[in-house]
């Protein structure tokens, strides 16, 4: 704010702070500016109008000396303090003051004291309070000062990205590792250090305080790669089915991670809690979990049964036409038959999208007449379908590609290739209907949730691949930097990519991240 | 005649409507969310970039609120995302059709 004195406060404020302080300033703010209550909004509402020509525009002032409002756009409340000689006014919209006779608004520490503590408190427990500045502590000051060395990050840094040793067979894990650390929000969980570790009598054991320790070694901006031996001997001990130097799965392993880590946040072992998913707060829920709603219409009363479950990841079919012929069948096939069509059909089969794999997963499907379920509504046996839909988004949305096939007949990997989009909208797969009610059950007083048309807009960041058969193989992974730059990751070896490179590999492990998150 | 009822009627939507944002509290809300839009989308760094250049070029001592704000006005409007604008548009659009007494 530009001020006459140069730094210095007017003397019509200093006049002010010494004869009669800042409490008529104060009661002006949390009454007019940054309404306490109803009832000081509904008084703001019909008194904020200039006392000259009526208008409740054209930026309105409040007289600190008398009963005025005044507009700035006509000049009446210049005209009113020089004609009254009230040197001093508040401006209704921002609670700055205006100092009529010196001609400027006045920049002052302590009326600026007032002003954000008057601020804070209003929107204490409303959905603005995430967006008030950070003003550092004293003791923040103090660790700044000593800690003079600052990184900037610019567009081609490269901090974040690090390699990582396999020690033996762990690509699996480094895949994942690489995938966690390039999750936005968890990177800005970490590293603004936000993590209490509530593990006191084994620190040593918790797994967020390791996930907290690679984030510091990922983002130190050290080239060399890490040895992640530490994590591994954790994963040994909390995830006892993936210990041993054999191949594992990186999906099994996500989903190890995620149940060890969520456990860790609560810290402790207790298994109590831990049947309730719906209700933890933890790092772990409030990015990978989302709700997958079951509706289950029962084909005798077309009766609606409903049920959320919470979900960490979605796993997809890449349908079932896979399942009877691989493409050596496919072609033997063509031949046999001796018709074009049927290898053209054969072919078109053999790839496939994210989008199909979706529609699959969220269209009914028939309960046969084996499955029959007791329906709630008519109370009898009946055949019905089922539909998956979705009922909260997650922040981050992890698909798993079923390319490992495991059944009684063979076991196998599917390599068919599947496309998937740089940018997801998962809207066509809500569930819809539930929304639409609950958009009208909420009340006026609360925030809209306008449906805005990027809402459900994801963005890729990370891809594990996997090559190799069902028995041996390598994961290697692609993994976002800044807006659009992509980094292969194969254990210790990390190489530019570009995003054909990451469209057209085969995708095993697609994250996704939300593009608009709302505040809490 | 008819055009200067109209302009009387409008003036009366106006404030009418006005009442109507500050007295529920959406007004405040629609500020929070046009502010947190703009810090976002990096309107206001650039801005206070421009505000910085501008008091550096004139001189601390010589320059007031008023001149500041209109020296960086143009460029101010300008630099406001159209998506920002049309999510703006319809909240209020949003908030009004809720009001059945309007």
């Amino acid at each position: 704010m530009g001020t006459r004195a140069g730094g210095s406060s007017c003397p019509h404020v200093v006049a002010l702070k010494e004869s009669r302080g800042l409490d008529t300033f104060r009661i002006i703010l949390s009454n007019f500016v940054y309404c306490r209550s109803p009832r000081a909004r509904r008084l703001k509402a019909q008194s904020c109008i200039c006392h000259d020509c009526g208008t409740t525009a054209d930026r309105l002032h409040c007289c600190l000396d008398c009963v005025y409002f005044g507009c700035y756009g006509n000049q009446h409340i210049q005209e009113h303090a020089k004609s009254h000689r009230h040197h001093l006014a508040l401006d209704l919209s921002y609670g700055v003051l205006l100092c009529g006779t010196c001609g400027d608004y006045v920049y002052d520490e302590d009326v600026n004291k007032v002003l954000h503590e008057e601020k804070y408190r209003a929107t204490q427990g409303t959905h603005a309070n995430g967006t008030v500045a950070w003003q550092p502590s004293s003791n923040e000051l103090n660790l700044l000062q000593h800690n003079p060395k600052r990184r900037k990050i610019t567009h081609n840094s490269t901090i974040g990205l690090r390699g990582l040793i396999n020690l033996g067979n762990t690509c699996f894990m480094n895949c994942i590792v690489q995938a966690l650390m390039h999750t936005p929000f968890l990177r800005d969980f970490f590293l603004s250090d936000k993590h209490e570790c509530l593990m006191i009598q084994s620190q040593n054991h918790c797994l967020v305080c390791e996930m907290s320790r690679l984030f510091q070694e990922f983002y130190s901006g050290c080239r060399s790669p890490h040895v992640p031996f530490k994590l591994l001997h954790l994963v040994w001990t909390h995830a006892r089915h993936l210990a041993g130097y054999e191949q594992q799965d990186a999906h099994e392993f996500f989903i190890a991670a995620l149940d060890v880590l969520h456990r860790h946040c609560k810290g402790d072992t207790d298994h109590t809690n831990h049947h309730n998913p719906h209700h933890c707060n933890c790092i772990i829920d409030q990015v990978f979990t989302g709700g997958l709603q079951s509706d289950v219409t029962c084909q005798a009363c077309l009766g609606v049964s409903t049920t959320v479950d919470p979900f960490w990841d979605i796993s997809l079919d890449l349908g079932t036409h896979l399942v009877q012929a691989d493409s050596q069948d496919i072609l033997t096939a063509g031949f046999l038959t001796a018709g074009a069509s049927a290898i053209t059909n054969g072919i078109s089969y053999t790839s496939t999208s994210l989008t199909d794999c979706l529609k699959r997963f969220t269209r009914p499907e028939h309960l046969g007449s084996s499955a029959k379920i007791k329906c709630s509504h008519c109370h009898s046996y009946q055949e019905s379908t089922k539909q998956l839909t979705m009922k909260k988004l997650p922040v981050v949305a992890c698909f798993h590609l079923k390319r490992f096939e495991h059944s009684t007949k063979f076991r196998r990997k599917i390599s068919t290739f599947v496309s998937f989009p740089v940018e997801l909208d998962l809207t066509p797969f809500m569930a819809h209907r539930r929304n639409g009610l609950d958009t009208f059950s909420i009340s006026p007083g609360e925030m809209c949730p306008t449906p805005a048309s990027n809402e459900n807009r994801y963005s890729l960041f990370a891809v594990v691949n996997h090559r190799g058969s069902i028995d041996s193989g390598h994961y290697t992974c692609f993994i976002r930097q800044h807006r659009d730059q992509w980094f292969r990751c194969e254990d210790d070896i990390i190489t530019k990519a570009t995003v054909a490179d990451v469209v057209n590999s085969e995708g095993y492990l697609l994250f996704y991240h939300k593009q608009l998150v709302e505040y809490e | 005649m008819a055009d200067q009822e109209r302009r009387i009627k409008d003036a009366q939507m106006r404030a009418t409507i006005n009442q109507k944002l500050v007295e529920t509290g959406e007004r405040e809300r629609l500020k929070e969310v046009l502010r947190t839009k703009l810090i976002e989308c990096g309107w206001r760094d650039q801005l206070k970039a421009h505000c910085k250049d501008v008091v550096k070029q004139k001189g601390l001592e010589h320059i007031t609120v008023d001149e500041l704000v209109a020296e960086i006005t143009p460029k101010g409007r300008a630099l406001v995302p159209d998506s920002v604008k049309k999510e703006l548009l319809q909240r209020i659009r949003h908030f009004l059709a809720q009001q059945s007494n309007i």
